[in-house]
C-alpha cells in the first residue's frame, strides 16, 4: 500500500462521518413559502334545488373518517307535501358527489362526480319526482365540485358543464359528444375577461332567454363577474355593484336559473372584511340584497327556494335567509347541529336539513319562531365499505 | 410508493405455504450440494493420495491470521446466518417491501425512496425468488466467511460481504436512513449493513496487511472517528433528543421507544422498552447528556489508538451497546419481521476487531509469495479440477459448497427479474386456483362498442377470455379491466387469436356512450381485440343468468354489486377454465400476477390447438 493511498483512506474515516454528520443534520423541517392569496372556496355541494316537482336537496352523508364511505343522497320534498324521501339515483357510485340541475317542469337531471377510479361523469335524469330514473349520455371529463357546475337549458335538454380544469362544455340534446364552449383562458383573454381580471369559472347557467352563462372569480376590484355570448365574443353580464364594494374583489360564487329567472351570490372582498349579495334578475337588469357581513367565516352551503328566496349556513354554522329581491339577510336561530343544508321557502320559512352518520333530521323554522322543531327523521341504509 | 406493496395480507396461508415450500425444496437441493461435493472430495483424495496428501496452497505460504480478522470473519459470518434464518420467517415472503422496506424509505428524499422502489418492486413481483434468495445468499455468505480462513476463498467472501451488504443498505434499508430527519446512533445510524460491508472489506485486505499496525491504527481512527461524530450529531440542538417530553408529546428518542415498545414481543422485553421510555420522558436530558459524553469519550479513546485507553473504553462501550440493543433498539429481529439484530452487536464486534487489531499486532509479515497465486491459476485449468479438490482443505470444500448455495438462491431470482411479470401465486393467494373444466357455454347476441352485433358463435376460432364489467364501477373494474389489457400485452403475436371480451354487468347504465366512455378512460378504445359488450337490460340480464352472474342495485349511492369471475373460453367455444377475478389490493403486483394468469390460460389453449 502506498503512503498517498494511506492518506486517502485516513481521509475518508474521517470525513466520511462528517458527511454522515451533515446529511443528519440536513434533515430538518424546511420552511414554506407563504401561499398566494386564493379565491374564497365555493360552497359545498349541499345544497337544495327548487323545480316544479318540488324541492330537491342533496346532502353527504355516511360521515366515516375515509371518504370512500361518504355516500351523497338525494332528498325530494315534492310539491305541496311537508314530508321529504330519500330518492337517491341507483346503480352509480356517489361517493364523488352529486351535481343537481332543474331541466324544466318536473325533471332533473344528476350528474355523479367521479372518485377513485372513476374519471368521467355519469348522468341520470328522472322526470317523476325520482321514482324512475334513465341514464343520459356520460361527460367524459369530470365535473367540477361546485353545486353550478352543471346546467340543462328547459325544454330543450341542451347542457353546459363546468369541468374540473376549469373549462366549460356544452352538449346538444341527446348528443354523445360535448364541445368546449370556452375555457378560463379563453374567456380571460376576451375584453370582458380582461376587464374582470378573470381569475377561475366557478359556475355555470342558461339564462331565461336559453343563452348560456358562465360566472368566475374577478381579480379586477368591484367587478362582477357573469358573462354571456354576442356578437362572437364573450360579454360581460354581472350586476353593477355599489360603490361601497368597488374596491373588493368579487366572486361569484353561485349562479342558476330559477323559476324568477337568474339568481346569484356574490362574495365581495375576503377574511374579516367578507361580504355576501344575492343578486336576482328576471331579464338584463340585477336586483341586489344589502351585503351580508360574513365576520371572517366563510359560505359552507347555499341554497335557492322558490319566489326568489335564498339561504346560506356559513363556516361559523350560522343560517341567513332572505325572501327576495331587495329583502335584508335575517339571521335563523342557532343552526340544529349537523345542519348540512337549508331548503328555504316563501315568506321566509326553511327546513334544516341535518346529517349525523346515517341519519337525515329535518328541522323546520317558521319566522319570528327562536327554534327550530323537529319534523322528521330518515334513517338512510348508508353501504359502508362499499366503495373502498 | 408504486409497485412496492403487493397488497397482500403478509400472512396470507398460500403464500406462506409456497414460500415454506421453496424453501424445504431448495434446502434439500442445498444439502445436495454440500453432500456431492464431500462425496467427490473423498473419492478423490482416496483416488488421488498424492494430491489429498500433499500440501495446500495456503500451507505454502502460511500467514497466521489475526485475531481481529477471526473474530470480523466468524462474527459476522454468524450474523449472517442468523440473518439469512430470519429471512426464511413465514411473513417475509409478501411483508418484507410493503412492512419492512417502505416505512424505513418513507421519510427518505423522493430520490431514495424512487432508488428503494425498484428493489421493492422486484421483491412483490416475484416474492418466493427473492424471499428464499435472501436466505440463501445470506447463509451461504454466512457459511463462507466462517470456513474460508484465509487465501483467496476467504477474501472472496469478505468481498462477496461487501456487495451482498450494500445491495441491502441501499434496497432495504434505505441508506440506512442517512438521509432522513431523525439520525441517530441510538437508533442504528448509519445501518446494521453498512458496517456488516465495512467488516466484509477489511475481510477482503491482503494478507500483507492483516499484522500492519497502521491498519490498526486506521481501524481505531476510524471508529473514533465515527464515534465523535456520532456524539455531535447526537448532542445538535433542535433535534428533540433533548427532551423528553415536548409540547405534550414524547421527544424524538422516548417517542421511538414507545413505539418499539408496541411491538409484537415477549412481555418482559417490552415492559422494560416500556419502563425506559417513561425514564426518558422523565429526564430525557440527562440520558441525552449520558449518550453523548458516552459516544464523545469512546471516540476520543479510539481515536488516540492506544490500547490502554482504548480497552476500558471498549469495555464501557459495549456494555452502553447492550443496553442499546435491549432497551432502544429492542434486539430488532422480533415480530416476524426482523431482519438482523440491529447494529449494535455488529458495532461492538468491529470496535473490538479495532482494538485488537492495535494490541496484539505481531511484526508485519510478508505477503505469501506470488507463486502462490500462480498455483491458483493453475489449479484453476479444467484439467486440474480432480487434483485441486483433492488438495482442498475441508474449508475450501465448504466454501465451494456454500457459493453453490448462494447460486441456489440468486440464479432462480435472476432468471425471474428477466421477467417483467408478476408470479401468478399472488393471484391465486387472492381468488384460489382455478379448476379445469369442459362444457358448453351459454351463447350470447350483444352489441360492441361500436354498435356492431357480436355472437359467442362470431369468436369461433378463438380464445376467448371473458369477464362482466360495470362501467360505472369505481374500484374493481378498471383494474379487471387493466389486467386484461396486459394480459392482451403479455400474449404479444398470440394476441390475433385471443379475444379479450367484457359483459357490461350494470342494468342502469348499459348504452354505448358508457362502454365507450369506459374504454376511453381505461386505454382500450385502441386495442383492436376488445370487445366491451352491451345490450337492452332484459338481454343483459338473460346473459348473466347464464353465466351465473349476479348484478344487483344496491341502495343509497353505492355501485352495483356484481359477481367477479373471469371465464376462458376455448376456439370450440367450450367453457376450459373458471376462476375468481376479485383483483383484491388492485396493486401493480397484483394486476400483472392476474394478467399473468389469463395468459397462461390462453397460451395453454393455443398450444393445444
Amino acid at each position: 500500500m502506498s503512503r498517498p493511498r494511506r492518506r486517502s483512506a485516513a481521509t475518508i474515516a474521517v470525513l466520511l462521518p462528517a458527511a454522515m454528520l451533515a446529511a443528519g443534520c440536513a434533515g430538518t423541517a424546511a420552511t414554506s413559502a407563504p401561499a398566494a392569496q386564493a379565491a374564497p372556496p365555493s360552497p359545498s355541494l349541499n345544497t337544495s334545488l327548487d323545480t316544479a316537482a318540488g324541492t330537491w336537496a342533496a346532502v353527504v352523508m355516511g360521515g366515516s373518517a375515509t371518504q370512500h364511505n361518504n355516500f351523497w343522497q338525494l332528498f325530494i320534498r315534492p310539491a305541496g307535501s311537508t314530508r321529504w324521501k330519500l330518492v337517491t339515483p341507483p346503480g352509480t357510485a356517489d361517493n364523488g358527489g352529486l351535481v343537481l340541475a332543474g331541466s324544466g317542469g318536473q325533471a332533473l337531471v344528476t350528474g355523479f362526480r367521479p372518485s377513485q377510479d372513476l374519471t368521467y361523469t355519469p348522468l341520470i335524469q328522472t322526470s317523476d319526482g325520482g321514482q324512475a330514473w334513465s341514464s343520459l349520455n356520460p361527460l367524459d371529463a369530470a365535473l367540477a365540485s361546485a353545486p353550478d357546475a352543471l346546467a340543462v337549458k328547459p325544454g330543450s335538454g341542451q347542457m353546459l358543464a363546468l369541468l374540473d380544469g376549469g373549462t366549460a362544455e356544452e352538449a346538444a340534446p341527446g348528443s354523445t359528444t360535448w364541445n368546449t364552449l370556452a375555457s378560463q383562458q379563453t374567456l380571460a383573454a376576451t375584453r370582458a375577461g380582461r376587464r374582470c381580471g378573470l381569475q377561475s369559472l366557478t359556475a355555470a347557467a342558461f339564462t331565461p332567454a336559453g343563452i348560456p352563462a358562465l360566472a368566475g372569480t374577478c381579480t379586477r376590484p368591484g367587478t362582477a363577474g357573469i358573462f354571456t355570448p354576442g356578437n362572437g365574443t364573450w360579454q360581460a353580464a354581472g350586476p353593477v355593484l355599489p360603490a361601497a364594494l368597488i374596491r373588493q374583489d368579487i366572486t361569484v360564487t353561485r349562479l342558476t336559473r330559477t323559476a324568477q329567472g337568474m339568481t346569484a351570490l356574490l362574495q365581495a372582498g375576503s377574511g374579516p372584511d367578507a361580504r355576501l349579495l344575492a343578486a336576482w334578475s328576471p331579464g338584463g337588469h340585477w336586483t341586489l340584497s344589502p351585503p351580508l357581513p360574513l365576520y371572517g367565516a366563510t359560505l359552507t352551503s347555499a341554497s335557492f327556494g322558490p319566489g326568489s328566496t335564498a339561504a346560506i349556513i356559513t363556516s361559523a354554522n350560522r343560517g341567513q335567509i332572505t325572501t327576495g329581491a331587495r329583502s335584508a339577510w335575517l339571521p335563523l336561530p342557532p343552526l340544529p347541529l349537523g345542519t348540512a343544508t337549508l331548503a328555504p321557502s316563501p315568506g321566509g320559512t326553511a327546513d334544516a336539513l341535518a346529517v349525523r352518520d346515517g341519519t337525515l333530521t329535518v328541522w323546520q323554522y317558521a319566522p319570528g319562531g327562536t327554534t327550530w322543531t323537529k319534523v322528521q327523521v330518515i334513517n338512510v341504509p348508508i353501504p359502508y365499505g362499499s366503495s373502498g | 410508493m408504486p409497485g412496492m406493496n403487493s397488497g397482500l395480507d403478509i400472512s396470507d396461508p398460500a403464500v406462506v405455504a409456497a414460500f415454506k415450500a421453496a424453501l424445504v425444496h431448495q434446502g434439500l437441493i442445498a444439502l445436495l450440494i454440500f453432500g456431492l461435493l464431500g462425496l467427490a472430495w473423498i473419492t478423490l483424495r482416496a483416488w488421488l493420495p498424492a494430491a489429498g496428501a500433499g500440501p495446500a496452497p495456503e500451507a505454502a505460504a502460511p500467514v497466521a491470521e489475526p485475531a481481529w480478522r477471526r473474530l470480523l470473519r466468524i462474527g459476522f459470518g454468524l450474523l449472517w446466518v442468523f440473518d439469512g434464518i430470519l429471512q426464511a420467517q413465514p411473513k417475509m415472503a409478501v411483508g418484507l417491501p410493503s412492512q419492512v422496506i417502505e416505512p424505513i424509505a418513507a421519510a427518505s428524499p423522493h430520490w431514495v425512496q424512487r432508488l428503494v422502489n425498484i428493489g421493492g418492486t422486484t421483491w412483490s413481483y416475484h416474492p418466493m425468488q427473492a424471499g428464499a434468495a435472501a436466505v440463501w445468499v445470506q447463509v451461504g455468505i454466512g457459511i463462507w466467511l466462517i470456513v474460508a480462513a484465509r487465501g483467496p476463498l476467504s477474501r472472496l467472501a469478505g468481498l462477496a460481504s461487501v456487495g451482498w451488504g450494500l445491495v441491502v443498505w441501499v434496497f432495504g434499508e434505505a441508506f440506512g436512513g442517512i438521509f432522513a430527519p431523525g439520525l441517530t446512533w441510538l437508533f442504528g445510524a448509519p445501518g446494521a449493513v453498512l458496517i456488516y460491508a465495512a467488516a466484509g472489506a477489511l475481510i477482503t485486505l491482503p494478507g500483507r496487511a492483516w499484522h500492519s499496525r497502521r491498519l490498526g491504527r486506521l481501524m481505531t481512527a476510524g471508529t473514533g472517528a465515527f464515534l465523535t461524530g456520532m456524539a455531535v450529531l447526537q448532542a445538535w440542538p433542535g433535534r428533540g433528543f433533548w427532551q423528553g417530553i415536548s409540547h405534550g408529546q414524547p421527544g424524538t428518542l422516548a417517542g421511538m421507544t414507545g413505539t418499539m415498545a408496541q411491538t409484537p414481543q415477549p412481555g418482559f422485553l417490552s415492559a422494560w422498552i416500556s419502563a425506559f421510555t417513561s425514564f426518558e420522558e422523565a429526564h430525557g436530558f440527562a440520558v441525552n447528556l449520558f449518550a453523548v459524553a458516552a459516544l464523545a469519550v469512546t471516540g476520543a479513546a479510539f481515536l488516540s489508538g492506544r490500547p490502554r485507553l482504548i480497552r476500558p473504553a471498549l469495555i464501557g462501550f459495549t456494555a452502553l451497546c447492550l443496553a442499546d440493543w435491549v432497551l432502544i433498539e429492542d434486539l430488532g429481529f422480533l415480530g416476524g419481521l426482523g431482519t438482523d439484530p440491529n447494529s449494535m452487536i455488529p458495532m461492538v464486534l468491529l470496535a473490538a476487531a479495532g482494538y485488537l487489531a492495535v494490541a496484539r499486532a505481531p511484526a508485519e509479515a510478508a505477503e505469501p509469495a506470488s507463486g502462490a497465486a500462480g498455483s491458483w491459476r493453475d489449479r484453476l485449468r479444467i484439467a486440474a479440477a480432480p487434483r485441486t479438490l483433492a488438495s482442498a482443505s475441508i474449508g475450501s470444500v465448504t466454501s465451494l459448497g456454500a457459493i453453490g448455495v448462494i447460486i441456489l438462491g440468486a440464479a432462480p431470482m435472476a432468471a425471474a427479474q428477466a421477467s417483467p411479470v408478476a408470479d401468478t401465486i399472488l393471484a391465486q393467494a387472492i381468488d384460489g386456483s382455478s379448476t379445469p373444466l369442459d362444457s358448453p357455454v351459454p351463447p350470447f347476441s350483444l352489441t360492441d362498442q361500436h354498435g356492431r352485433d357480436v355472437t359467442l358463435a362470431s369468436l369461433r376460432g378463438k380464445v376467448v377470455l371473458l369477464t362482466f364489467l360495470d362501467p360505472v364501477c369505481t374500484t374493481d373494474c378498471p383494474l379487471e379491466a387493466q389486467e386484461f389489457r396486459q394480459a392482451g400485452q403479455l400474449l404479444g403475436a398470440d394476441d390475433r387469436r385471443v379475444e379479450l371480451v367484457a359483459i357490461v354487468a350494470n342494468p342502469v347504465d348499459y348504452q354505448l356512450g358508457y362502454t365507450q366512455a369506459f374504454d376511453r378512460q381505461e386505454g382500450l378504445d385502441g386495442v383492436p381485440n376488445w370487445l366491451y359488450l352491451t345490450g337492452s337490460p332484459a338481454r343483459l340480464a338473460q346473459v348473466w343468468r347464464g353465466y351465473g352472474i349476479a348484478a344487483q342495485i344496491a341502495p343509497a349511492g353505492s355501485m352495483i354489486a356484481h359477481s367477479e369471475n373471469a371465464y376462458v373460453i376455448d376456439q370450440q367455444g367450450h367453457l376450459r377454465q373458471e376462476m375468481g377475478f376479485d383483483p383484491g389490493p388492485g396493486t401493480a403486483a397484483t394486476q400483472s400476477s392476474f394478467a399473468a394468469e389469463l395468459t397462461d390460460a390462453a397460451r395453454q389453449l393455443l398450444r393445444q390447438s
